[in-house]
């Protein structure tokens, strides 16, 4: 299984205020809310926190097939400047991240990844530039599909490929990671 | 309070998140925050605090996990309603 997630960072400052009341204390564990907290750029890692959190909750997602919402649970720890851990009950996602002044991308770390964020001009677009740049790594009969939890995956000729795939976009960034 | 007026309520609140206006439109029990209204999964915390300011009460965490649509959310408004 796999999991990838992109925050639009332009797009965040907007969307939401991290410095709303509560909003740290219901997806942030206390550990994470200190290092919130004590870091120079407070907003970059709520955001930074957030994308890997996500990134292993779709990942763990695609095998447990049951959807949620506990950002909470989803313990991080940030242990270089593109490497992660994110803890979830017994489970363990080593995670990668790539991040800019503009975005943050975030995946799963599996042997043979391939993973890809990009800039998308027509943000009404984004799904489809998002799955369109994800197939162009496959031959042109390829089509995405969705499980009844939101899961992507790629049919070819109505059979399930033994891929697994996942998409992510946000603002004028996408994203996507394939695992074969 | 009636269904009707808390599904309204709901309604406003979800509002300024909604990325699908369709879907919106339509909104009903049987619509997903996520799937149907697209809201950015980010955005759903804000959605989880509103609530709390509109109805005067507190979602806790394992509320919270189950809220991605607006028949849960309901069955949770009206359950920490008549607990108070």
């Amino acid at each position: 299984m796999i999991g990838n997630d992109v925050v639009d960072l332009k797009v965040a400052k907007i969307q939401s205020n991290w410095q709303r009341k509560g909003f740290l204390e219901k997806q942030f564990s206390e550990n994470e809310i200190r290092a919130i907290e004590k870091d120079q750029n407070p907003f970059e890692l709520v955001w930074l926190f957030w994308s890997l959190k996500e990134a292993a909750y779709k990942c763990y997602i695609q095998t447990e097939k049951k959807r949620f919402f506990a950002p909470k649970k989803f313990n991080c720890v940030i242990t270089s400047k593109n490497d992660g851990v994110v803890e979830y009950l017994e489970h363990t996602f080593k995670i990668q991240y790539q991040l800019t002044k503009e975005y943050i991308h975030s995946w799963v770390v599996k042997e043979g990844i391939v993973q890809k964020a990009f800039y998308i001009d027509n943000i009404k677009k984004q799904s489809i530039t998002t799955n369109q740049n994800l197939l162009n790594n496959f031959s042109t009969d390829t089509v995405i599909r969705k499980d009844e939890f939101g899961v992507p995956y790629l049919s070819r000729q109505n059979q399930k490929l033994p891929v697994f795939i996942s998409t992510a976009h946000h603002g004028n960034y996408g994203a996507y990671a394939i695992f074969k | 309070m009636t269904k009707e007026v808390l599904i309204a309520k709901l309604k406003d609140i979800v509002k300024p998140y909604v990325q699908d206006d369709q879907a919106f439109n339509n909104l009903s029990e049987n619509t997903d925050f996520i799937k149907d209204l697209k809201i950015n999964s980010a955005n759903l915390v804000d959605v989880v605090l509103d609530v709390e300011d509109e109805f005067d009460i507190e979602i806790d965490n394992d509320s919270m996990e189950k809220m991605l649509s607006v028949r849960a959310a309901i069955e949770i408004i009206e359950a920490k309603l008549a607990a108070k």
